[in-house]
């Protein structure tokens, strides 16, 4: 016998049972205080257990604008405080990658000395676009721009990482995937509406003055306008498209640095608009939600309806103060994601940092429930950016039990075909065959576990077929062995140039498959990843156990050498 | 026992070649009239698969989406007839799929309530991701065929090359072709299974290669037909004993692993057999083609 067949077979028996121990949590219910040394069962993709999964994009056009909206703004109040008037310019944004805003400056002869303060102040978000006569234009810094793109992916990823674990799920998978998309996958979920709602909100909550020199009525007028000019509400559209539009649309008639936002009525049961509110608020906002420290439930025991209480950090308890002071009697609107939750008068300066927004009407509980929610969103952080689903599928439970049923069963019966064909075709070799092909579909299953790869139903294709291609390596060198026996060689020798000669060709078939398989993992998202991954292990387990395996079971087959003839 | 026949391969060449260029051109001129079915995942849009525990009309559910302004492209029953599964598919070119999906659960809620029926699955794919998707891939499929192209010049010799990508195009056109004449839905799963052929279209090729040189050292004064055809005849009998093996588990899998993976099989299926053909059939002998053709030019 072969040198070294001791440790191998000692090598296999290990592998066997390490392998067994992997997937026995899998297969038997163990009670969770067991002391089996493991405990983690196969994951099932998606499409097995049914869940979310979805593709979610950054619309990065309009983090720029807003980024140079708000630089404009500081800008022109760097230069006060170095005694430069200026006033906010226009927005320009032919090139959506790259949006410009001026700054009009009340002194052209200003204009090398802002110049230079601008400068000083803000060299790296800003690089100058245009420089005449008492326009100044910027644009954001090429470098960062990059930032923006790299802070934005991460933070988003974090934000909603910490809504889904609010949220609870178990073994949730969020990752990104190129520099603009979002993969977040939630297996098991059963309020999808929720989740979806949860996830994509952007939470992005603004405190804005509202403008109440322009009567209502001509605010009503303009939007008639716009709806002449065909600037209307389709059904399917997005909301916030909609009111950029409006904005557009009317730019020549709204004064400058406000534009128009709605408070919204829904009907809860139909999801159907059934009250709109124009309001007219400032362009940027003097304090947002990232200067809150804690948003929770509260009850107002007077009315009994929940409100959400919002409690500001230092910081934004001192803006507070500061802008409610110098705003007494002008309105306050709580803009939350672009609509206007409630625009309570400023009665006059607001110290000690608190404040709160109360819910439309509906039932105790559906407002309970909407107040956990924003609750659990502001918290968690709003997104930096606005994200849009770009793809999202849902599986339901059912489908999925139905679907494993059906392939597992399907599997079976194939494997039971090939596997009954060989012992059938190569006699006792072919039962050696299918001890190696057992062993196949063992360390496959396993080494998923253990790897912590999914399972989805392409997956469970994937290891019908790997056992389908598994016994080509067992029928090369089978087929060269009965080659080596017709050419008259000694049964201990053919099986030892069968396996010798066979190695390559064994070798080079797997790995161009691992090639196709490489590119499908690069390719592939969710369920054909899955595929792809099932795969390559199949691959490799492939490649020991119909190899290395088969050798072993038939050294320990074949003893000293001394059988006469070969059951092939 | 399987003896060693001897059979011309080579010299069937031109005439499988002649088959094959038949069944590509075919396929192209399918391709510019009737056109792939892409599924949901290239073509963008919503797809809904709805179950209901008591019996629906097809046209029942027809009326009620067109009555409620569901942007219904396409509506098919899954499977039998008694399961009351069906397949909504919806297209909106602008605006937000999302809310389109929700429509359809709501108009449902509204007609059957909520316990009458079950959403099985609901795939919404966005226009720009959808047409990503699709280059992509494309691009998975290209970079396949050049990683196997160039592991091939690598492993053995650049004038095996050019057989094996040919078949490899051939089996890949060919399946598209089916593709498109049974109007069946090119998915995601479907470019799964076209990778996963590539991957064992060739792995039939390389091991008859591998023979072509082993015969090349052994007997090194045959020539290169002589040397092909002996290696194809003695590899002849693994050839057909492994595609029978893949081949019988993708047909019991067609026939009874479910609808959710019925077009992945049906795929696998062509595929294994176009494989095995390409093989002998193409990728070898063009082997011997090439190298008359190279020898003849220096000559």
């Amino acid at each position: 016998m072969a040198k070294g067949w001791l440790f191998r077979l000692s090598l296999l028996t290990v592998l066997v049972l390490a392998s067994l121990m992997a997937i026995a949590p899998t297969f038997f219910n163990l009670k969770q205080e067991s002391s089996f040394p493991v405990k983690s069962k196969i994951n099932l993709g998606l499409d097995l257990q049914g869940g979310l999964y979805m593709v979610l994009g950054i619309d990065f056009n309009k983090v720029y604008r807003e980024e140079v909206i708000s630089y404009a703004r500081k800008a022109v109040a760097t230069l006060k405080d170095s005694g430069i008037e200026s006033t906010v310019g226009t927005l320009e944004a032919t090139d959506p990658m790259d949006p410009r805003h001026s700054i009009i400056l009340t002194k052209e002869t200003d204009r090398e000395l802002a110049k230079e303060k601008l400068r000083e102040f803000y060299n790296y978000p800003l690089r100058l676009t245009l420089d005449e006569g008492n326009t100044l234009q910027y644009g954001l810094g090429r470098d960062y721009l990059r930032e923006i793109e790299d802070t934005a992916l991460s933070k988003s990823i974090e934000v909603i990482r910490n809504r889904i674990d609010e949220f609870g799920v178990t073994e949730p998978e969020i990752i990104s995937q190129g520099t603009d998309r979002i993969v977040v996958q939630l297996p098991g979920v059963k309020d999808i509406t929720r989740a979806k709602d949860l996830i994509g909100r952007t939470a992005k909550l603004e405190f804005k003055f509202v403008n109440d020199e322009i009567s209502p009525a001509t605010l009503n007028e303009w939007l008639e306008k716009a709806k002449k000019a065909g600037v209307e509400y389709k059904k399917g559209e997005r909301w916030s498209d909609y009111i950029s539009e409006i904005n557009k649309n009317l730019v020549n008639d709204l004064p400058k640095g406000y534009e128009i936002a709605f408070s919204k009525t829904l009907n809860k049961n139909t999801n159907v608009v059934t009250d709109l509110e124009p309001y007219l608020v400032e362009v940027g906002a003097p304090l947002t939600g990232e200067e809150l420290q804690e948003a929770i439930v509260r009850i107002d025991q007077q009315q009994n309806r929940p409100y959400v209480g919002l409690e500001f950090k230092p910081q934004g308890a001192k803006i507070f103060e500061e802008i409610t002071g110098a705003n007494i009697g002008k309105r306050l609107a709580i803009v939350l994601d672009g609509n206007v939750y409630s625009a309570p008068v400023v009665q006059g300066r607001i110290a000690g940092g608190s404040a709160q927004i109360t819910l439309g009407a509906g039932d105790y509980n559906s407002t309970m429930m909407e107040a956990r929610d924003l609750a659990l969103v502001l918290r968690a952080g709003a997104l930096p950016v606005e994200l849009v689903f770009e793809e999202q599928r849902v599986v339901g439970p059912s489908l999925g039990a139905d679907a494993i049923e059906r392939a597992q069963m399907a599997a079976l019966v194939g494997a039971f075909l090939v596997l009954s064909f060989m012992c059938f075709y190569y006699k006792m070799s072919g039962l050696i065959a299918t001890v190696t092909i057992v062993l196949n579909v063992l360390f496959t299953l396993s080494s998923l576990i253990l790897v912590g790869a999914t399972l989805s139903l392409p997956g469970i294709a994937g290891i019908a077929l790997t056992v389908g291609m598994a016994v080509d390596g067992n029928i090369l060198i089978y087929e060269r062995i009965r080659e080596e026996l017709r050419a008259g060689m000694t049964p201990f020798e053919a099986v030892r140039t069968g396996f010798e000669k066979a190695f390559w060709a064994i070798a080079d078939a797997n790995i161009t498959t691992a090639l196709a398989g490489l590119c499908l993992l690069n390719f592939g998202t969710g369920p054909v990843r899955g595929f792809a991954v099932t795969l390559l292990i199949g691959i490799c387990t492939t490649v020991y156990t119909s190899y290395f395996v088969s050798k072993v079971l038939f050294e320990i087959y074949l003893g000293q050498g001394s059988k006469k003839s070969l059951s092939i | 026992m399987a003896t060693t026949r001897n059979v011309n391969y080579v010299g069937m060449f031109k005439v499988a070649g002649l088959g094959s260029l038949l069944l590509i051109v075919g396929t192209v001129i399918l391709f510019f009239t009737k056109g792939i079915n892409y599924g949901v995942d290239f073509r963008g849009g919503v797809e809904v698969m709805v179950k209901f525990s008591e019996k629906v009309e097809l046209s029942e559910l027809r009326e009620l989406m067109k009555n409620n302004q569901v942007p219904l492209s396409q509506l098919q029953s899954i499977g039998d007839e008694a399961q009351n599964e069906f397949l909504l598919k919806l297209e909106s070119d602008k605006g937000d799929l999302n809310a389109v999906s929700n429509q359809v659960s709501s108009v449902l809620t509204t007609e059957f309530g909520e316990a009458k029926f079950e959403i099985l699955k609901n795939d919404i794919v966005g226009p720009k991701a959808g047409s990503e998707l699709r280059t992509s891939a494309f691009k998975a499929l290209a970079w396949a065929i050049l990683a196997i192209m160039i592991y091939l010049a690598l492993r053995f010799d650049y004038k095996f090359a050019p057989g094996a990508i040919a078949a490899l195009i051939h089996d890949v056109t060919i399946i598209i072709g089916a593709f498109i004449l049974t109007q069946k839905e090119f998915s995601l799963q479907i470019v799964a299974a076209l990778l996963a052929i590539i991957g064992y279209s060739v792995n039939d090729t390389v091991v008859i290669y591998d023979r072509v040189r082993e015969i090349e050292t052994t007997h090194p004064h045959l020539s290169t037909t002589e040397v092909i055809n002996r290696a194809l005849n003695e590899t002849m009998s693994r050839t057909i004993i492994t595609s029978m093996t893949v081949l019988g588990v993708s047909v019991v899998m067609l026939v009874w692993g479910g609808s959710v993976i019925h077009d992945f099989f049906f795929a696998m299926t062509i595929g294994v057999i176009l494989g095995v053909y390409s093989t002998i059939f193409i990728a070898i002998p063009m082997t011997a083609f090439y190298e008359k053709f190279s020898t003849k030019k220096t000559a």
